[in-house]
């Protein structure tokens, strides 16, 4: 195997031939079994190398020992749990009933479960505008501002009707289905938007969690909650909801 | 292989591979607690069975992204298989004899030929990466720095060589790589 050879299989890899050297290596690879089972072995390399040290695969390894991690520290918090209520004697279980009847009479208003409505403070929204449609774009900030929810919808669709990528608008869009109570279309959104690598993703992941806890279906929210990273500006505010779900 | 229907399943790997948290929460949620049964009713611990089943993603990572792993079968049966034989493996690397109890699962043809492509895919990665510890530093560190940094301009400002040398050593030392690899007789096994 000559050195000529290896130098021209990372170039053909790499993209670096010209067009008439890639056909020339590529019947090349038709008429020469040898050639081709070493480039084949060249290649299968490459891309072990490439998986192996590239920053992705790093960040993919940190991820999901994180999730492990919680997923087994969760495990084990349960069946804590379950062994100590285990060793709870019926005196004290009597006690802290009558202590937790008398309480719950006095402080029920006060903390109850967390709802929607504590979260529903969306701030005032001032949309980038993109396009020529500036008048529109007010319209919709106005209506939206003002929890005219269902006509700020349609605005935004309007908007979405000129300028399909626009996250931002897709981002409020949904919030306002969240609020006419459109829930599937509003998850949908949501979930699509936090696929993104855009700067909305994580308040797409915050909004939809929101929807779920509206829909009352807890787990979901809880589960939505949990992919939310450290570097989320609403992380502070996810840590408390999680908190008081839990 | 490529004639065969995908399994909607498909959606768990890809997930998988764009490292989406919530597909990745999904499987734990889903598919793991069988698992750790698994392992526990077979002389296994929690702590064990976290190792297996962290392993078994990883390889299935990996298989997507440098082999383009296509799901013929559910996510649910390939991932127990996988896990499955890991512990056994692993059980009988340290010489444990036990008596095997089996829960009942539907393993059928595609599931166990993808199984057995992913256990020869792991055996190759394995003789690969034994076969990189042998390559000499200078190697090592240009294979790493090129990957890492994608940019074969940096790589070479950062080891401090030309642009043109700096890939022109990169193509030798996989070419090496690729000469160690071929002369070992486990390769021409796995490569039959």
């Amino acid at each position: 195997m000559e050195d000529q050879d290896y130098i021209l299989f990372d170039d053909y890899i790499t993209g670096t031939l010209s067009k008439e050297e890639r056909l020339v290596f590529e019947n090349r690879l038709k008429s020469d079994s040898t050639f081709k089972k070493n480039f084949d072995t060249f290649k299968e390399l490459s891309s072990f190398l490439e998986n192996r040290f590239e920053p992705e695969t790093n960040a993919f390894m940190d991820n999901l020992e994180n999730i492990s991690n919680a997923h087994f520290d969760g495990m084990e918090e349960g069946t804590e749990k379950r062994q100590k209520n285990r060793f709870f004697g019926y005196g004290q279980f009597a006690m802290a009933a009558s202590i937790v009847i008398l309480l719950g009479v006095f402080i029920f208003n006060q903390f109850s479960d967390p709802a929607y409505g504590d979260y529903d403070d969306h701030k005032v929204i001032s949309l980038t505008v993109r396009g020529a449609n500036d008048s529109l774009s007010k319209e919709a900030e106005k209506a939206f501002n003002s929890k005219n929810f269902i006509e700020a919808e349609t605005l935004f669709n309007e908007i979405l009707s000129d300028d399909r990528s626009n996250l931002e608008v897709e981002l409020y869009k949904s919030i306002a289905l969240i609020e006419i109570g459109q829930f599937g279309e509003a998850d949908e959104l949501l979930w699509g938007l936090s696929e993104t690598n855009s700067a909305y993703a994580n308040k797409a992941k915050w909004y939809w969690a929101l929807s779920k806890l509206k829909q009352k279906e807890l787990e979901e929210c809880i589960k939505i909650l949990k992919t939310i990273p450290k570097e989320a500006e609403d992380y502070k505010r996810v840590q408390k909801l999680l908190k008081k779900l839990q | 292989m490529n004639e065969k229907k995908i399994h909607d399943d498909q959606k768990y790997i890809d997930g998988l591979l764009k490292n989406n948290s919530f597909v990745i929460q999904a499987i734990y949620d889903k598919f793991v607690p069988k698992v750790i049964n698994y392992i526990k009713l077979n002389s296994g611990n929690v702590d064990e069975a976290k190792d297996v089943i962290q392993d078994t993603l990883v390889t299935i990572y990996n298989q997507a992204k440098e082999k383009g792993l296509q799901l013929t079968c559910p996510f649910d049966a390939y991932f127990f298989l996988l896990c499955k034989r890991k512990w056994l493996n692993t059980l009988k690397k340290n010489n444990k004899e036990v008596t095997i109890n089996e829960v009942v699962l539907s393993e059928d043809d595609d599931t166990q030929e993808l199984a057995f492509e992913t256990a020869l895919f792991t055996e190759k990665q394995e003789l690969f990466n034994e076969m990189f510890q042998k390559l000499g530093t200078a190697c090592k560190d240009l294979i790493k720095a090129t990957f890492k940094i994608k940019s074969m301009e940096e790589v070479a400002a950062s080891l401090g060589i030309t642009y043109a040398y700096a890939r022109k050593k990169k193509s030798l030392c996989i070419g090496k790589l690729t000469k160690l690899v071929q002369e070992s007789p486990k390769f021409n096994r796995l490569n039959y």
